[in-house]
């Protein structure tokens, strides 16, 4: 790719005059370019002296012209306002003429060379492929440079080279391009990089990505010295200074320097990628039962934990800890020992969790929810001392020795995350992470014992974490959920008004079901925050809830985190003007966290672009409960504070200008079909967009061997309130919208997204793209249609129900609410609709006691 | 002196795409208000535009404001006499004078003699424009004339009928075969032809004036249609009557009330009471929509129709 123009700026003597400049440029171009349109000499007077402002702006602008069409070299005569100076302005084509054929045509212009001294060209030559050192150097730099910003192990950069075997007094050669083709995979090294050879162009071949620009010196602005053209819309800018620095480094470095040593940032720019750090002042590091004794210490009747309509004050529960306590240490738990918590939702999972750390052993949550053999498996990994399962078996034991407190930095808890693969691995979180966490956010969420918090996750998924402990470790009051109301988004609304909570924590998908009940559910005025996390958040649907919760008196903050690093990293709040955007930005770390974003050889990535996100400080979990290799890996020492330990996130990320980090998802999600990045993400982005979705999920499968045709996309949506259940249009507005290789192969219209246990979209649970389930035992649909006005059998009436939520044809009694994709939602609206159709009321619970058809109207018409 | 609007919103780099080439001396980006008298925008900065009519009146407001948010100018007029006009045109010095009061404002400017009636005039003109500043952004088709009028429709002569309609009407639709193209070509441009009032509401005694005016509306129109897909955006500015501004030497009022035979003062007078708004319009209020027509500001505008007559067409 040849410069679209060349421009030259020559100071003609002052005895220049503009006839015989023109009859000079006549001459030349009927000698150079015979039959060709002759330039004309333009003149312009400039009103302003030849050395203001206003007159170099003028030459530059001159400069900067194109040239039309069809015509080959423009000539402009700048005289200035009172004064005898007069510059030329010589512009060409970038087709047309080189800037070394501008320069002779100002000489002959001038005089100082006769026209017929110079030979001129009547068409491109082939180019010379042969490198200058110089040329080489920089090739290589802005290959190493820009390698670093996109993270590709191969770079091509389009290398402006002369027309081979080019006489010296050349007119209208071409200037040619050679490819410089930079491998960077690892390994390779300072001499394999300059001792590539630039290629010719192939024909046809797709433009290179990178064209090198000389700049002249002493030119002003960006103009300055090598830059880089970016072609690609995803191109990033890459600074002309960090080039020259890496090609520095090039001419510095011993041959075999391995170009993973390069580094484009220097020691400043570095530290600035470092310091994403928000300031604090570290407190002394204090245990979670410490904190609580103080809370008991301070207001011991205030109200601690309601669970249904029993409320126990600071020292009831403390009481009740310390009983259980004494029970543990009666069982033989020693301080350090593990102890499995399988306790249903209540004051006593609370009390029990109090009564391990009292003990100074470290409790591992069991969900009873979850099937007793996986539940077992957990608890045999983790080799536990003992489960307690029954807390009246630890009451009415005599007291336990009074012991000292361990330290501060003693394990806690243990979660188990459960990894798309593998067996779930038992995060060990000491103490001080969680007082830390408490301390980071206390002052800016406000955090007072007049606060009510909700506990609506389960205590193996550590949101719960931040639930329990950011109340009880602030005075507040923890409200418990129980695993039923928190599956009804309108029982869970209702609890919320009757409790007045003012701080509710959820995830993005469990939020947008309670916001769809709050649209009917009438106001929560004790509301005051939102704590959304555990999924990334996509801000647009907040819209609705901001009409109804203006932000100055309910704020929403969207916060990332990870097991790993307790509970979460960092906090965004988020405000009409972020859902608007839909942003994805997560914010900044939390006091005492830190961010990092690293390439796979642990540096910092030049600023905004992606990298893996690191985390370090005050929320490093200690690591995996008995499992070395896989600690080692993820919990990697930090180079540049060798007392710190980096969690390694495996989640994409990138700092963005305004200084908060952009969440780009799972590294392993990354997939590429012919070399385009999918983005799951931007895809639902796109869908959620739609005023007729209220919520997508997208589906990437396939392509697992590197077999891009396998690779299939599939989106899932729920229609927004009154919208269609038309998935041709909504995949007909997002092809409109995303590019090709993007658009899902289907959209299936859900009811509800299917959700674990934990609140977070369940893929697993996703039906079959765009197929409607069939059931097994294919049974008449109904008996004949009941005459108009006869009242339909109950059992006729809940069967059409199921046909409607389900969306199948065909019903039968044996037909499983699970087995046909059933979840909480599906249930809520089939006890709607039953409701509706004059049935009894359907609770969910019977719904999952008598989970088939025909059980279930059995039990309807016993009345259970 | 009126016209121009002041310092508007700074409106992006506003050059004519972004300029990729720069193996040469000087900065590489584009855009900025390059060379520019201080006060100026740059909403045009590094367009081009060419207006005929330019000596002098509407031409020269219009020109004055294109050069100060950062136009370059081809200036074009027949500055000359045209026979069967009863009163002069604009002359070889109103067109130099606007020359310099552009450059002054910080223009690159070429300035050409050209009859609008002349194809092969308009298209050398463009030619040229083209070859000195390499692209043509902006035409404003503003040359025209107001008499010979003032005669019921029986008493104009064929000549007379010929003269209006061969300078008002066809006079823009030559500019536009003769820049049109190139603009399509180039997928970007802007036009926009000074009707009138006239081209919208009939005038007593002037039936080749508004006859003309009305044709340049459908013109306007059709040509909107043509040029959309490349585009390219034509636009009619249709202002009631100007003020004659002395900076600008406009004399068009002067003119229509001299064919009615009635004191200019008089006729002012009559026309300002006749203006809802109880004023006439200046100059610069025309210019300051034929610089948003111009800019990209106006970049889904296209076929429309901007009265700029004080309310005088609503009532």
């Amino acid at each position: 790719m040849p410069p679209a123009h060349h421009a030259l700026i020559v100071r003609l003597p002052p005895d220049a005059a503009d006839a015989a400049l023109a009859d000079a440029l006549t001459t030349a171009a009927e000698l150079w370019w015979p039959g060709e349109r002759r330039p004309r000499l333009w003149t312009e007077t400039v009103p302003a002296p030849a050395g203001s402002g206003t007159a170099a702006r003028r030459r530059a602008a001159e400069a900067r012209r194109p040239v039309a069409p069809g015509h080959r070299l423009r000539a402009v005569l700048l005289r200035y306002a009172g004064e005898h100076l007069a510059d030329l302005v010589l512009t060409a084509g970038g087709a047309a003429l080189d800037a070394r054929s501008l320069r002779l045509v100002a000489r002959v212009l001038r005089g100082d060379l006769a026209p017929d001294a110079v030979t001129p060209l009547d068409g491109p030559l082939p180019p010379d492929l042969r490198m200058d050192g110089e040329t080489r150097g920089l090739a290589s730099a802005l290959a190493v440079t820009v390698g670093r910003y996109e993270g590709a192990a191969s770079v091509r950069v389009a290398v402006p080279v002369p027309a081979r075997d080019r006489p010296p007094y050349a007119l209208g050669a071409l200037d040619g391009y050679a490819v410089f083709t930079a491998d960077l995979s690892p390994g390779r090294t300072v001499a394999d990089l300059l001792a590539t050879e630039p290629s010719a162009p192939a024909e046809g071949d797709d433009p290179p990505v990178l064209t090198l620009v000389a700049g002249e010196p002493g030119g002003d602005g960006d103009g300055d010295g090598p830059a880089m053209l970016p072609t690609g819309p995803d191109a990033l800018p890459v600074p002309a200074h960090q080039v020259r620095f890496v090609q520095e480094q090039l001419a510095g470095s011993a041959p075999n320097t391995p170009l993973s040593q390069l580094n484009p940032l220097s020691r400043e720019e570095s530290a600035e990628q470092l310091a994403f750090r928000t300031p604090h002042k570290a407190a002394a590091p204090l245990r979670i039962d410490e904190v609580f004794a103080a809370q008991v210490a301070a207001r011991p009747d205030a109200p601690a934990l309601t669970a249904g309509s029993a409320t126990l004050s600071y020292a009831e529960l403390d009481d009740r800890a310390e009983e259980l306590a004494d029970g543990l240490y009666a069982h033989g738990v020693r301080p350090g020992d593990l102890v499995g918590l399988c306790l249903p939702r209540g004051a006593d999972l609370v009390a029990a969790m109090l009564a391990a750390l009292k003990a100074d052993a470290v409790y591992v949550p069991l969900d009873p929810e979850h099937p007793a053999d996986r539940r077992e498996r957990t608890a045999r990994d983790a080799k536990v001392r003992l489960t307690v399962d029954d807390p009246a078996a630890l009451t009415g034991h005599p007291r336990r020795p009074a012991a000292a407190r361990g330290p501060a930095a003693g394990p806690a808890y243990v979660i188990h995350t459960s990894g798309s693969t593998g067996r779930p691995k038992g995060v060990l979180v000491p103490h001080a992470n969680v007082t830390a966490l408490v301390d980071a956010v206390r002052d800016d969420f406000a955090l007072s014992p007049d606060d009510a918090w909700t506990c609506f996750h389960s205590a193996a998924f550590d949101f719960s974490v931040w639930e329990i402990w950011g109340a009880l470790l602030t005075g507040g009051r923890l409200v418990v959920v129980d695993h039923w109301t928190s599956r009804q988004p309108e029982d869970f609304h209702a609890l919320l008004v009757r409790e007045r909570v003012s701080v509710l924590s959820q995830t993005p998908s469990a939020f947008t079901q309670l916001a769809a009940a709050d649209r009917t559910g009438g106001g929560l005025p004790a509301l005051r925050l939102v704590v959304l996390g555990g999924e990334p958040l996509d801000a647009r649907p907040l819209l609705g809830w901001f009409d109804r919760h203006p932000e100055d008196r309910c704020r929403l903050v969207n916060m990332y985190g990870i097991t790993e690093t307790t509970v979460h990293v960092t906090a965004a709040t988020v405000t009409r003007r972020e859902a608007l955007a839909g942003s994805r930005s997560v914010g900044r770390p939390l006091p005492g966290w830190s961010v990092r974003v690293l390439d796979p050889h642990g540096r910092p990535v030049p600023p905004g672009a992606p990298g893996e996100i690191h985390v370090g400080g005050a929320g490093v979990a200690l690591g995996y409960l008995h499992r070395p290799a896989p600690t080692a890996e993820r919990f990697v020492p930090d180079v540049v504070d060798p007392a710190g330990r980096l969690y390694r996130s495996g989640d994409l990320g990138r700092l963005l200008p305004d200084g908060t980090l952009e969440h780009l998802g799972r590294i392993d999600d990354q997939v590429k079909v012919r070399g385009f990045r999918i983005e799951p993400g931007e895809i639902r982005h796109v869908l959620l967009e739609d005023p007729a979705v209220s919520a997508a999920a997208v589906t990437v499968t396939g392509g697992a061997g590197g077999d891009a045709a396998a690779v299939r996309i599939d989106a899932y949506v729920v229609p927004a309130p009154g919208a269609g259940e038309d998935p041709g249009s909504v995949r007909d507005r997002a092809a409109r919208l995303l590019p090709p290789h993007m658009v899902p192969a289907t959209v299936t219209v859900l009811p509800a997204l299917p959700l674990t246990a934990n609140g977070k979209l369940d893929p697993a649970r996703l039906p079959a793209p765009g197929t409607r389930r069939t059931p097994a035992p294919a049974v008449p649909a109904a008996p004949a249609a009941p005459a108009a006005d006869a009242p339909e059998a109950p059992a006729a009436v809940l069967a059409g129900i199921w046909r409607d939520v389900f969306g199948v044809e065909e019903i039968g009694p044996d037909d499983d609410f699970w087995d046909l994709g059933g979840n909480s939602l599906y249930a809520i609206r089939i006890g709607t609709l039953a409701r509706e159709r004059g049935l009894p009321n359907v609770a969910l619970r019977q719904l999952y006691l008598t989970p088939t058809l025909g059980a279930l109207s059995e039990a309807l018409a016993r009345g259970v | 002196m009126t016209g121009g609007g002041g310092p508007g919103p700074v409106n992006g780099g506003g050059g004519p795409g972004p300029v990729t080439g720069g193996g040469g001396p000087g900065p590489v980006t584009g855009g900025g208000g390059a060379g520019r008298a201080a006060g100026g925008g740059a909403r045009l900065a590094g367009r081009t535009a060419l207006i005929t009519g330019a000596a002098r009146g509407l031409g020269r407001a219009c020109a004055l404001a294109l050069a100060r948010e950062g136009a370059d100018l081809v200036l074009l007029d027949v500055a000359g006499e045209l026979p069967g006009v009863p009163y002069p045109l604009g002359s070889a010095s109103q067109l130099a004078h606007t020359g310099r009061l552009c450059r002054e404002a910080g223009s690159a400017v070429l300035t050409r003699q050209a009859d609008v009636r002349d194809l092969a005039a308009l298209e050398s003109a463009a030619e040229a424009a083209e070859e000195r500043f390499g692209r043509i952004d902006v035409l404003v088709n503003n040359a025209g004339i107001a008499a010979p009028s003032g005669r019921p429709a029986h008493e104009i002569t064929e000549a007379e009928w010929q003269l209006m309609i061969d300078v008002d009407l066809g006079g823009a639709w030559r500019a536009i075969r003769a820049v049109g193209g190139r603009m399509a070509a180039q997928g970007s441009g802007s036009i926009v032809n000074i009707a009138s009032t006239a081209g919208l509401v009939g005038y007593r005694h002037f039936a080749g004036y508004v006859a003309a005016k009305h044709g340049l509306v459908g013109l306007t129109k059709a040509v909107a249609l043509d040029y959309a897909p490349r585009k390219v955006r034509v636009n009619a500015v249709c202002p009631g009557s100007v003020r004659d501004d002395e900076a600008m030497e406009g004399r068009m009022l002067a003119e229509i009330a001299r064919s009615l035979e009635v004191p200019v003062a008089e006729h002012e007078a009559a026309f300002v009471r006749d203006q809802p708004m109880n004023a006439l319009v200046e100059p610069g209020d025309v210019a300051d929509a034929v610089l948003w027509l111009a800019s990209d500001e106006s970049r889904r505008v296209t076929g429309s129709v901007v009265t700029v007559d004080g309310g005088f067409t609503t009532r």
